[in-house]
């Protein structure tokens, strides 16, 4: 899809994401072991063909940065287009973007409007899945419609916040759509992907921008489509989608990827996600060690306990100690005898021997980088 | 074009058969073979030079050469992507006079001199592509340098009763090598040398022009061009080097080299003081999924699994699959293999890419007093449903 180009928005949902987010990004999260979420994003455009992606990013994003690199491991450090980050510093006069709009309209002259591509795909990194964007962009243009949507059935349940949800009628056409709200389970939620043609965006972006309107689903797609001057196409998605944009549902889906229909709908052949390479040994497993549905990445040394947890890179795990339910990235080191359940250990924690953590599905214990206990 | 001068260059030999490797090397050179769950033999070597900080390296390469080829790429995993030097793969070319094979590890080197004549190095550090260790070449070149040695032979030492196996070196008290006695039947030490050489450009350039106008030489280095080296009075010291380090080119060395990396005291660990990590061609593979009716004892586990089974004692490779009831014990699994529900698998080495469907019989446990046969499966091999394989068959 040399016609397409990706824009992607990584600080979406820090300010939902509490600790985790405090000195990343959202899109820098970690996930499933050895990824980051974003990783799934540039995944699926890379597998697309899509070979110029911006990634839009406010603050924190040292971290994203120095994983992203030069895009090498997505294909994506070409001469022509590539990968580009597009930092506050960036362009001239607004240092942070309120919305979607604003950001866009602030970049279009300098970074936007340059490549040749006709289409632009927006997206974020707060909604993991494994997609095929030809099939998407496919159905766009089928559609002869202005903007595709991607949404996603079963995730409005009457409490969640949605950002933009939508409800069908029988012929998969539009009928009704909202923005913020709570929505309940017959409509389906937005995953923050949108595919249109980019001279559309930019015309529109500026002249939202220019009226003091700066968000995209409220201001340009649900306006625009409810005074009838913007055609929008629902592409519904149908294998898994996993929203993580709350701590909450972060902890839950970080989880579910231990299940083999999860997992196997996220590894999909020809779906490959791709990430950054760390020379890490093979994981080893000591003469005692009893691990039961656990996702390990290498680097681990685990002699201990483990039951449906996530192991990130190169965690200890000491003999005697026992992990159940919780997600713990990499550098972690859990002592002799350590009892740790519904736990998130976020990176190099330090667990010491004999310590007990015990916290719940719904309210996790969360320990922060580098904490000691 | 004008290239800028390299201290050190080093030249891997990799183009050897392997044939004691029996199946394993059919379609794969040796230092292709999958080995420690995620790397291949030659990563050992290439690994050492980047952090020994040589970052000119040429790969001789002869036999079955395009997987080898395919896996160093551009060297980028290596940090081997330099505009000046960097990775260069050099198979035997058709040149204007004459085209030819590789004769030898000398003659390989011979037909390469322009290669190493474009950085004007110094020295130039000889490897093998078939040996497991790590090493800080840095130190030896030091060592070359300080003892303004013209070739300086990395040495360890064996056991007296093994020193009839290998190229021993004998020395003076300074270090300095007064005879070099290939397979001696009567050892005098038992200083043997691992393969590993610094020359001094000047000196092996001269000898390796001598050696191919001689029509008796065999173009090796350890039989034509050391002796002459040594007889013709240049200077020559051994250096001792203390650490692991085991010659893979058999098929119960390379089990063994993998058993050795068990334990929580690893033989050889992989991971090492953290200072000089082993590089690999990494491959996009999610983390491996151990199910809750699984075992792993002992034993090394790569990305990109799904374990169902049990594993005691065995390296399994990246990207492998092992179904229920399944067992694997004392064995090395290669990347990519699917291992059915129910089949046991001991004593063996399964090559990568194999299936072994459901019920079938791997190699076979070990007694004590026995010696150890090791079943072979070679590369991308279907075992049917119930088959036996018999205790160190090769199939």
């Amino acid at each position: 899809m040399k016609n397409v180009m990706g824009l992607v928005f990584a600080n979406i949902y820090d300010s939902s994401l509490g600790q985790l987010t405090n000195k990343r990004t959202q899109a820098s999260l970690p996930y499933g072991g050895r990824y980051r979420q974003i990783d799934f994003t540039l995944s699926n455009m890379s597998n697309a063909g899509i070979r110029h992606i911006d990634i839009v990013t406010q603050y924190n994003f040292q971290s994203l940065m120095n994983h992203v690199g030069s895009g090498e491991e997505w294909d994506l450090e070409l001469e022509d287009g590539g990968l580009e980050f597009i930092t506050p510093y960036s362009v001239g006069q607004s240092n942070t973007f309120r919305g979607k709009l604003e950001a866009i309209a602030a970049i279009s002259d300098a970074y936007l409007s340059r490549g040749k591509e006709e289409y632009i795909i927006l997206a974020d990194a707060a909604v993991i899945c494994a997609i095929n964007l030809d099939e998407v962009m496919d159905a766009h243009i089928a559609s002869g419609k202005d903007v595709t949507v991607v949404v996603k059935a079963g995730i409005a349940n009457g409490k969640k916040q949605l950002d933009l949800a939508v409800r069908l009628d029988e012929n998969g056409e539009i009928s009704d759509m909202a923005v913020d709200y709570a929505a309940p389970e017959s409509c389906l939620a937005s995953m923050g992907m949108f595919i249109l043609r980019k001279d559309l965006l930019l015309r529109s972006a500026a002249e939202c921008v220019s009226r003091n309107r700066y968000r995209l689903e409220r201001e340009f797609i649900l306006r625009e489509w409810n005074e009838g001057r913007l055609s929008v196409n629902a592409y519904e998605f149908h294998n898994v989608a996993l929203f993580n944009e709350s701590t909450e549902e972060y902890f839950r889906n970080n989880l579910a990827i231990i299940d083999r229909k999860v997992r196997h709908s996220l590894y999909r052949d020809g779906l490959t996600i791709y990430t950054k390479v760390r020379d890490q040994v093979p994981c080893y497993y000591g003469e005692n060690s009893q691990i039961d549905d656990c996702i390990v990445a290498d680097g681990c040394v685990l002699l201990g306990s483990a039951y449906n947890s996530v192991f990130f890179r190169s965690v200890k795990l000491s003999t005697g100690a026992s992990v159940r339910n919780c997600v713990v990235m990499s550098k972690c080191e859990i002592g002799i005898g350590a009892q740790l359940e519904y736990c998130i250990l976020d990176k190099d924690v330090k667990i010491n021997a004999g310590v007990k953590l015990i916290g719940t599905m719904e309210h996790p214990v969360i320990l922060n980088r580098g904490d000691v206990v | 074009m004008n290239f800028q001068k390299k201290r050190c260059v080093a030249m891997l030999l990799a183009g050897g058969q392997g044939s004691r490797l029996l199946v394993l090397t059919e379609n794969t050179a040796k230092p292709a073979v999958p080995f420690g769950g995620k790397y291949r033999i030659i990563d050992f070597p290439l690994s050492n030079c980047v952090n020994s900080g040589i970052d000119t390296v040429g790969i001789l390469t002869q036999y079955q050469p395009l997987e080898l080829n395919e896996y160093i790429g551009n060297g980028q995993p290596w940090g081997l992507n330099r505009s000046h030097g960097g990775v260069q793969i050099l198979p035997p070319y058709a040149r204007s006079k004459k085209s030819e094979w590789y004769k030898g590890t000398a003659n390989a080197i011979y037909q390469n001199m322009a290669f190493i004549e474009r950085y004007d190095p110094d020295n130039v550090l000889i490897l093998s592509g078939d040996h497991i260790y790590r090493m800080d070449y840095a130190k030896m070149i030091r060592y070359h340098e300080e003892h303004d040695s013209d070739v300086t032979i990395a040495v360890r030492q064996v056991p007296i009763e093994e020193a009839s196996r290998f190229g021993i070196m004998n020395t003076n008290p300074d270090g300095s090598i007064y005879e070099f006695e290939e397979k001696p039947k009567q050892p005098k030490s038992n200083n043997a040398s691992m393969g590993i050489y610094v020359f001094k450009w000047s000196i092996l350039k001269q000898f390796l022009i001598d050696d191919e106008e001689n029509p008796n030489s065999d173009n090796d280095f350890g039989k034509n061009v050391i002796p002459a080296i040594l007889q013709a009075g240049h200077k020559m010291f051994a250096y001792d080097f203390e650490g692991y380090w085991k010659d893979v080119g058999t098929i119960s060395s390379l089990w063994e080299a993998n058993m050795d990396l068990l334990g929580t005291d690893p033989e050889f660990n992989l991971y090492g003081d953290g200072t000089a990590p082993i590089f690999a061609r990494n491959y996009a593979l999610p983390a491996s999924y151990i199910d809750t009716g699984s075992k792993n004892i002992n034993c090394l586990i790569a990305e990109g699994c799904e374990i169902y089974g049990l594993v005691r004692h065995s390296v399994v490779s990246t990207g492998c699959r092992m179904g229920k009831d399944a067992v694997v014990e004392d064995s090395v699994i290669m990347p990519n293999t699917v291992i059915e529900e129910g089949v046991i698998i001991r004593n063996a080495i399964v090559g990568e890419g194999c299936v072994i469907r459901r019920g079938a019989v791997i190699g076979g446990a070990f007694h004590d007093g026995e010696k150890r046969q090791i079943a072979v499966i070679g590369k991308d091999h279907v075992i049917e449903v119930n088959q036996v394989v018999k205790p160190g068959e090769v199939i």
